[in-house]
C-alpha cells in the first residue's frame, strides 16, 4: 500500500471517529504502523493497518458520549453517529431486503445499467466525433471558408474550393478574420533512413500553427523565411511520426526525401492535428501570383478577428465576393453570383456525421426515458408487495421520515450499482466503438473517450433516476392508513388503484416510446436493404484496388505509362488473378470531372459547356471490372498515342448528349482541345455511391494520353478471397521499383461500404436501441400484468369458483393489461409518423411514412405486448379457486 | 448495583489493562496488553469505544499528553483508573468468584 493508501484508512478512521478522540487514535495508529514497520516490514503494517481500520468503524461509530447524548443537536458527535448509524442500518437493511429478491435486482441494476451504458457510448462517441473532434483552443473561432460557384453549378464545398488569388483576396481583404492560412493537398513519396512512405500532404501559404492554435510536440514550425521562400523543410503528423517511424526524437533535423528530393524534417504536429488527414506538411514552393485566377484547388483556415462573429465574417465575404465579381467577372463567367462562406472548421468537417450524431441522440434519450418509466414502474410494484410490511413497521414505531428514507436508501442503492454497471459496460462498449470506427474510415481526427463530463452526467443520471424513482414510491407507502392495510383481508387491494393507474399510464409511454424507435429503426433497416439492393452495374465483389502515384521527379513523364502497363500486366498474370487493369478513378469514388464540346452542337458561351466525369483508364478496365458493352467496342490495346483519340461514354452519357441518335462515330473535344471519337458505349455504374444514381462518365485510354496522369489505380480481379493477392501484387510492384509504395488499399465492396458508414451507424444503433425498447416495453407490460393478476387473485379464484371458465378469466386479464398498451400504441403512432420527416436524409427509396414498416413494427409491438400479458393471463386462469380463496390470508 | 453499572466481558478487559499498565496506559499499550495476555487482536477503535464508555461511567479518566514525532505530531490520551472503576472491577471478580464456588467442570 502506498502513502496515499494509507492515508485512505487513516481519513477512513478519522471520519468515524468522534472529534475528541480522533488525534488520539489516530497517533496510536500512526506509531503502531511505525513500530511494526520497522519489525515486519511495510506490506504487514499496511495489512495490519487496514484491518484495523476496517475493523474499528463499526465500534467508532456507536461511540455515544454520555455527556453530550443530545441527538437532536446536528452538531454533536452523538447526533452525527445516530444519523450514520441509521444510515448503515438503512444500507444493512437494503443488503438483506435485496438479497432477497435476486431477480428483482437483478433486473432493476440491468435496466439501469444498459440505460447509462448507452448514453455514455453515445455521449462519448457524439462529443469525441462531431462535437469536440479537434484538439484546437476556441473551436468556436476557427473557421473555414468555403464557396460555391452557381453558374457552373457548384454548391457549396470547402474542398479544393479556392484559388490563390481568392486567398490573396480574403487574407487582405477581410478585416474580421485574422491568420488566413491556405493549402493545396497532394500524395508525396517520403524516404527517410532508407523507409519509403507515401503521405497524403499539405502545401502551406502562411504559417498554419498559430491559425490552429498549437505548437510542434518536437522541434519546431515553419519559419516566416521558409514560408516565403518555399523551403525544403517539412513537418510530420503526431500518428505517422508514432506509428511508422517508432516517435524517434533524433529525426527532428534529420534529412529525409521527399519525391526524391533532399529536404530537412524540422519538426512534429501535436496529437489529432489532422487537416483533412494530411501527414506531411511542407511550404508552398510557388507564390500565389503565380496561378491563374481560377485555378480553384486550395482551402482556407482563419480565425475570426477579435470582437467578431461569423454573421461579421459572412457579411464581409459577401462584400468581397461582389466586388471580386465586379472586377473579374467579365473574363471568369464563373463568378457570376458567386459566394463564399464562413463555417466553423468542426463544422467544415463533421456536417455530414451531424444527422446521425443527433439522431443517435435523440434515440438514446428516448432509451434513458424509457429506463426510467420501466424503473419506476418496477419499484411501484415492489413498493405495492411491501405494503404490510411497511404498514406493520409503522405500527410498531418507525417514523415516517425513517421509511421513506429506507425506501430512498433502497432505490438510491439500486440506481448506483446501476450506474457502476453502466459506466463499466460503457467503458466496453466506448472502446467496441472506438475499435469499429477505426475501420469505418470516418474522416474525423476525433477520439472516443470516456471523458469527465460523460461521467459526470452518468452518474447524475443514475443519482437523480434513484431518487426520482425512489421518491413516488416511498410517500405512496406512507401516506397510505396503516390500520386499513393491516385489517384488509384481501392485503393488498384497498388503495391499489391509485399505483395500478399510474403503472399503466407509464406502460403506454413505453409503448408509445418503443414504437417510436422501432419505426425509426425500420425506416433505417428499410432503406439499408433497398441501398444494399442497388446493383452496382459490374461485379463488384473480389476486386483489390490500391493506389500508386509515381514522383514526377524520379518518373518522366514518358516512362509513366510503361511503368503501368508493365505493372497491370505482370498483376495479371499472378496466381488467383483473372483480370489486372489501371483507372485514374473507380466506382464508388469517381470524383475529376471536366467540360467538353459535342461536334455538331452549336457552340454556346464558355460556361455552358457540358461537364462529365472523365476517366483514364487501360483497355482492360470494362473486362476486369465486368463492365457490359452496349454498343460498338470498348478501348483497344490498339489505340495508341499516334492513333486517332477514341473515347467511350456510358449509358447515362449517351442518354443525356445523344438522346435518339447513336453517340458511335460522333466526336467530344474534352478539356476543349482534342478531339476524341466515340466508339463505344458502355452500361452504368454507380459511379459516385450506390445512393445516388449513375453519372454521366468519359473513358479514354491511357495509351493515348499517356503523359497526363502519375497517379492511378490499379484493380485485380481475383479468383478468391482479394487480400489473398496482396503479397504477389506487392512482390510485383518492388521488381518493378523497389522504392515504391502502394496505399489505399482496399476492395471494391469496402469501398462501397465506406461511402455508407454513417447510414451503418445510425441504422445499426437505432435497431439496437429499438429492441431494447421493445424488451423493456415487454418488461413493463409483463409487470403490469402479472402485478394486476396477483392483487386479484382472490376475485379471480371467486370468480373461477362461481363458474367463470377460464377463457373467460383469460380475457378479462389480457383485455385489461392490453388497454394501456393501446393507448400507447395510437400516440406512438403519431410519434412514429414525425419520426419519418426527422430521419428524411438518411431514407433511401423509403418514404418518410412507410406503410410496411409501420405495419410490421405495430405487429411486433402487439405480439410482444399479448406475450407479455398472456403469460401472467394464464396463471390467473389456471388458478386453483380454493388456494386464490386462501391467498392473504 | 443497578443495571447499567455491570461490567461486560470486554469492559472488565479493557479495565484490567488499564489497571495492569498503570502510568502507562494508553491506546497503544492497552491494545497491546490486551492480544499479549488474551491472545485477541482488538481493534484500536473497539477500545477507545470501551475507554470511552467507561469514562462516561465514571469508571476511568483520560488526559492528554505530549504531541510526539512518531505520532505524526498528534499527542496520546492516557488513561487510569478511578477508584469506582476498582471497586467496579471488584465488585465483578466477587460476583463471578460467588457463582464459581463450588463448581465442577467435568
Amino acid at each position: 500500500m502506498s502513502r496515499p493508501g494509507r492515508a485512505a484508512w487513516l481519513w477512513l478512521v478519522a471520519w468515524a471517529a468522534p472529534r475528541r478522540l480522533r488525534a488520539a487514535i489516530l497517533g496510536d495508529l500512526e506509531e503502531e504502523w511505525r513500530q511494526r514497520a520497522e519489525r515486519l516490514g511495510h506490506a504487514t503494517a499496511d495489512a495490519w493497518l487496514r484491518g484495523q481500520a476496517l475493523r474499528s468503524l463499526r465500534p467508532l461509530l456507536s461511540i455515544r458520549s454520555a455527556r453530550t447524548a443530545d441527538t437532536r443537536h446536528p452538531s454533536s458527535p452523538a447526533r452525527r453517529t445516530a444519523v450514520m448509524g441509521n444510515f448503515l442500518q438503512d444500507l444493512r437493511f437494503t443488503g438483506r431486503l435485496l438479497g432477497r429478491a435476486p431477480a428483482f435486482v437483478l433486473l432493476v441494476v440491468l435496466t439501469i445499467g444498459l440505460g447509462i451504458a448507452a448514453n455514455t457510448v453515445v455521449f462519448s462517441v457524439v462529443d469525441g466525433v462531431v462535437l469536440n473532434p479537434f484538439p484546437f483552443p476556441e473551436p468556436d473561432r476557427l473557421v473555414g471558408v468555403g464557396s460555391a460557384y452557381p453558374r457552373i453549378g457548384e454548391e457549396l464545398g470547402f474542398w479544393e474550393n479556392l484559388s490563390p488569388a481568392e486567398f490573396v483576396d480574403v487574407r487582405d481583404g477581410a478585416r474580421t478574420l485574422e491568420r488566413v492560412v491556405a493549402w493545396d493537398m497532394g500524395h508525396r513519396q517520403v524516404s527517410v533512413e532508407g523507409r519509403s512512405e507515401n503521405l497524403f500532404s499539405a502545401f502551406w501559404w502562411g504559417d498554419a500553427f498559430p491559425t490552429l492554435g498549437v505548437t510542434p510536440v518536437e522541434g519546431r514550425g515553419f519559419s516566416a523565411v521558409e514560408l516565403e521562400e518555399g523551403a525544403r523543410v517539412a513537418i510530420l503528423s503526431h500518428r505517422v511520426w508514432t506509428e511508422r517511424f517508432g516517435a524517434d526524437p533524433s529525426l527532428v533535423g534529420a534529412p529525409i526525401h521527399v519525391n526524391g528530393e533532399p529536404y530537412t524534417l524540422v519538426g512534429v504536429m501535436p496529437r489529432r492535428t489532422l487537416i483533412y488527414g494530411t501527414d506531411l506538411w511542407l511550404p508552398m514552393p510557388i507564390a500565389p501570383e503565380a496561378y491563374a485566377r481560377d485555378r480553384r484547388q486550395f482551402q482556407l483556415l482563419a480565425r475570426l478577428a477579435p470582437g467578431a462573429t461569423l454573421q461579421d465574417v459572412n457579411a464581409e465575404l459577401d462584400v468581397l465576393a461582389r466586388r471580386v465579381e465586379g472586377l473579374h467577372g467579365p473574363e471568369i463567367p464563373s463568378y457570376e453570383g458567386w459566394a463564399m462562406r464562413a463555417m466553423t472548421w468542426t463544422d467544415v468537417n463533421v456536417r455530414t456525421m451531424r444527422l446521425a450524431a443527433f439522431i443517435l441522440l435523440g434515440a438514446v434519450g428516448f432509451v434513458l426515458l424509457l429506463v426510467c418509466t420501466n424503473v419506476a414502474g418496477l419499484l411501484l410494484g415492489r413498493a405495492a408487495g411491501r405494503r404490510r410490511e411497511l404498514a406493520v413497521r409503522m405500527a410498531l414505531g418507525a417514523g415516517r421520515g425513517r421509511i421513506v428514507r429506507q425506501l430512498l436508501t433502497e432505490s438510491v442503492a439500486l440506481a448506483v450499482i446501476g450506474g457502476v454497471v453502466g459506466v463499466g459496460l460503457g467503458w466496453v462498449g466506448v472502446g467496441a466503438v472506438t475499435a469499429a470506427m477505426s475501420t469505418m474510415a470516418i474522416p474525423i481526427p476525433g477520439e472516443v473517450s470516456m471523458s469527465g463530463r460523460v461521467l459526470a452526467f452518468s452518474a447524475l443520471v443514475a443519482l437523480g433516476a434513484g431518487l426520482l424513482f425512489g421518491i413516488l414510491p416511498a410517500l405512496q407507502a406512507v401516506r397510505s392508513d396503516v390500520r386499513g392495510t393491516l385489517q384488509a383481508e384481501g392485503a393488498t387491494h384497498t388503495g391499489s388503484r391509485g399505483r395500478l393507474r399510474v403503472q399503466r399510464l407509464l406502460v403506454a409511454v413505453e409503448v408509445a416510446v418503443a414504437l417510436v424507435l422501432l419505426t425509426g429503426g425500420g425506416l433505417l433497416i428499410h432503406s439499408f436493404l433497398r441501398v444494399r439492393a442497388v446493383d452496382p452495374g459490374f461485379r463488384a465483389e473480389n476486386v483489390l484496388t490500391m493506389r500508386l502515384t509515381l514522383a514526377r521527379e524520379r518518373y518522366p513523364a514518358e516512362r509513366m505509362e510503361p511503368f503501368f502497363r508493365e505493372l497491370a500486366d505482370r498483376v495479371a498474370q499472378l496466381p488467383g488473378v483473372s483480370g489486372s487493369a489501371v483507372a485514374s478513378q473507380l466506382p464508388p469514388n469517381v470524383f475529376t470531372r471536366q467540360t467538353f464540346q459535342v461536334e455538331g452542337m452549336a457552340p454556346r458561351s464558355q460556361e455552358d459547356l457540358p461537364s462529365a466525369f472523365t476517366t483514364i483508364a487501360s483497355p482492360d478496365y470494362f473486362e476486369t471490372l465486368g463492365i457490359p458493352l452496349v454498343r460498338g467496342r470498348t478501348l483497344a490495346r490498339s489505340d495508341v498515342e499516334d492513333g486517332p483519340p477514341v473515347a467511350v461514354v456510358n449509358q447515362a452519357a449517351a442518354d443525356r448528349w445523344f438522346p435518339g441518335v447513336d453517340p458511335v462515330g460522333r466526336r467530344l473535344a474534352v478539356g476543349g482541345e482534342q478531339w476524341f471519337e466515340v466508339v463505344g458505349v458502355v452500361g452504368n455504374t454507380r459511379n459516385t455511391g450506390a445512393e445516388a444514381a449513375p453519372a454521366p462518365e468519359i473513358f479514354a485510354s491511357t495509351r493515348q494520353l499517356p503523359r497526363s496522369w502519375n497517379q492511378l489505380f490499379l484493380l485485380v480481379r481475383t479468383r478468391g478471397a482479394p487480400y489473398g493477392v496482396l503479397g504477389g501484387v506487392r512482390d510485383v510492384v518492388r521488381s518493378l521499383d523497389p522504392e515504391q509504395p502502394v496505399y489505399a488499399i482496399r476492395t471494391i465492396e469496402e469501398a462501397y461500404a465506406e461511402s455508407q458508414a454513417q447510414r451503418r451507424v445510425a441504422t445499426t444503433a437505432l435497431t439496437l436501441f429499438g429492441g431494447f425498447a421493445l424488451l423493456l416495453a415487454a418488461l413493463g407490460i409483463y409487470a403490469v400484468a402479472s402485478q394486476a393478476v396477483a392483487q386479484r387473485t382472490r376475485e379471480i379464484g371467486l370468480r373461477v369458483a362461481l363458474g367463470a371458465r377460464r377463457g373467460q378469466v383469460l380475457r378479462l386479464v389480457v383485455r385489461q393489461s392490453l388497454l394501456p398498451v393501446l393507448l400507447g400504441g395510437l400516440a406512438g403512432v403519431a410519434g412514429a409518423l414525425m419520426v419519418g420527416s426527422f430521419l428524411r436524409g438518411l431514407l433511401f427509396e423509403v418514404g418518410s411514412v412507410d406503410g410496411p414498416t409501420l405495419g410490421t413494427v405495430v405487429l411486433l409491438l402487439a405480439g410482444v405486448a399479448f406475450l407479455a400479458c398472456w403469460i401472467p393471463a394464464r396463471r390467473a386462469a389456471r388458478l386453483d379457486p380454493m388456494t386464490a380463496l386462501e391467498a392473504g390470508r | 448495583m443497578s443495571r447499567g453499572e455491570h461490567l461486560g466481558e470486554f469492559e472488565q478487559i479493557v479495565l484490567l489493562a488499564v489497571a495492569r499498565l498503570g502510568r502507562d496506559g494508553y491506546g497503544v499499550t492497552v491494545r497491546q496488553e490486551i492480544q499479549e495476555r488474551t491472545g485477541r487482536a482488538v481493534a484500536v477503535g473497539a477500545v477507545y469505544a470501551t475507554l470511552d464508555r467507561l469514562e462516561g461511567k465514571g469508571l476511568v479518566a483520560s488526559f492528554e499528553g505530549q504531541p510526539t514525532s512518531e505520532r505524526g505530531g498528534r499527542a496520546r490520551r492516557h488513561f487510569h483508573l478511578l477508584p469506582a472503576g476498582a471497586r467496579a472491577l471488584d465488585a465483578s471478580r466477587r460476583m463471578l468468584a460467588a457463582m464459581w464456588d463450588g463448581v465442577e467442570l467435568a
